[in-house]
């Protein structure tokens, strides 16, 4: 029998707030993205797809290492919170990973001409996308509650390593993606301090709404545990 | 004219309507 813990996570009297704050934040975001921050030398407006780009991208990764943290602990505790966790956190990472690969593509049409070339950046995130889409879908082969769960938290724990070659992949190759902006070995962000305070608080507001994704989420999943027979809440 | 709007539009629609629509799936299954 696997037993889960009764209030492993916030629930009623937090989410409600995290979800007002996500959405306060992120309209903040977008008035400074679109409006307040000043125009790039450079490529123009179209640059301020960055507000949305660079945080999904940063929020997948820490989304990612949550899997891998939480897959971590069902190995070593068997507890199936951390298997919600897991599952909740790949779900959120999957559709942030998505949404930045699609918003990068639409930023790379009018900049580098292509919709999509074979990069390195490009193409060790499209591998980290299919395999947490392949970490979602390995997770309906079996009905087994644990059989699943630990299937799952293997691969959680191998998939971590892309997400360093996925960063660092534009340092280690020749690449058309541009270097490491803001989190970049031996020197301060290369961005103007307007640009840097607006992606401070778009990648805030997209904090806040991954966390808040991730409380709705795990509330469903640890009710789907409580009704799995072998799994009791 | 703003430049490459419909590029700056695209995008924020696509990121913040995905947003919206993974919320209503949320509240979906939550009330399932």
């Amino acid at each position: 029998m696997i037993e889960t813990t009764t209030a492993p996570f916030p629930t009623i009297r937090v989410r409600p707030w995290l979800g007002l704050l996500a959405a306060v934040s992120a309209l903040i975001a977008t008035f400074m993205a679109l409006i307040w921050a000043p125009t790039d030398a450079v490529q123009g407006d179209v640059y301020r797809i960055i507000y949305i780009h660079v945080p999904l991208a940063w929020l997948a990764y820490l989304a990612f290492f949550v899997v891998f943290v939480a897959s971590l602990g069902w190995l070593l505790t068997k507890n199936p919170w951390f298997d919600a966790l897991a599952v909740s956190s790949a779900e959120v990472g999957v559709l942030f990973t998505g949404m930045f690969i699609v918003a990068g593509s639409i930023w790379a049409k009018p900049t580098w001409g292509v919709w999509w070339t074979w990069d390195p950046r490009l193409v060790t995130t499209a591998i980290m996308f299919m395999m947490y889409v392949g970490y979602l879908l390995l997770r309906s082969l079996s009905t087994d509650f644990a059989r699943r769960a630990t299937r799952a938290a293997v691969l959680g724990v191998i998939a971590v390593i892309d997400i360093p070659i996925v960063h660092l992949s534009v340092l280690w190759m020749n690449s058309l993606h541009q270097l490491p902006t803001v989190l970049r070995a031996g020197g301060s962000p290369s961005l103007d301090a307007t640009m840097g305070m607006t992606l401070g608080i778009s990648v805030v507001a997209f904090t806040l709404v991954y966390f808040a994704f991730l409380a709705e989420r795990m509330a469903i999943e640890l009710g789907r545990q409580r009704g799995v027979q072998g799994v009791r809440a | 004219m703003i430049e490459n709007l419909g590029f700056i539009v695209a995008a924020y629609v696509l990121v913040w309507g995905g947003i919206a629509a993974y919320l209503i799936s949320l509240r979906r299954r939550r009330g399932s």
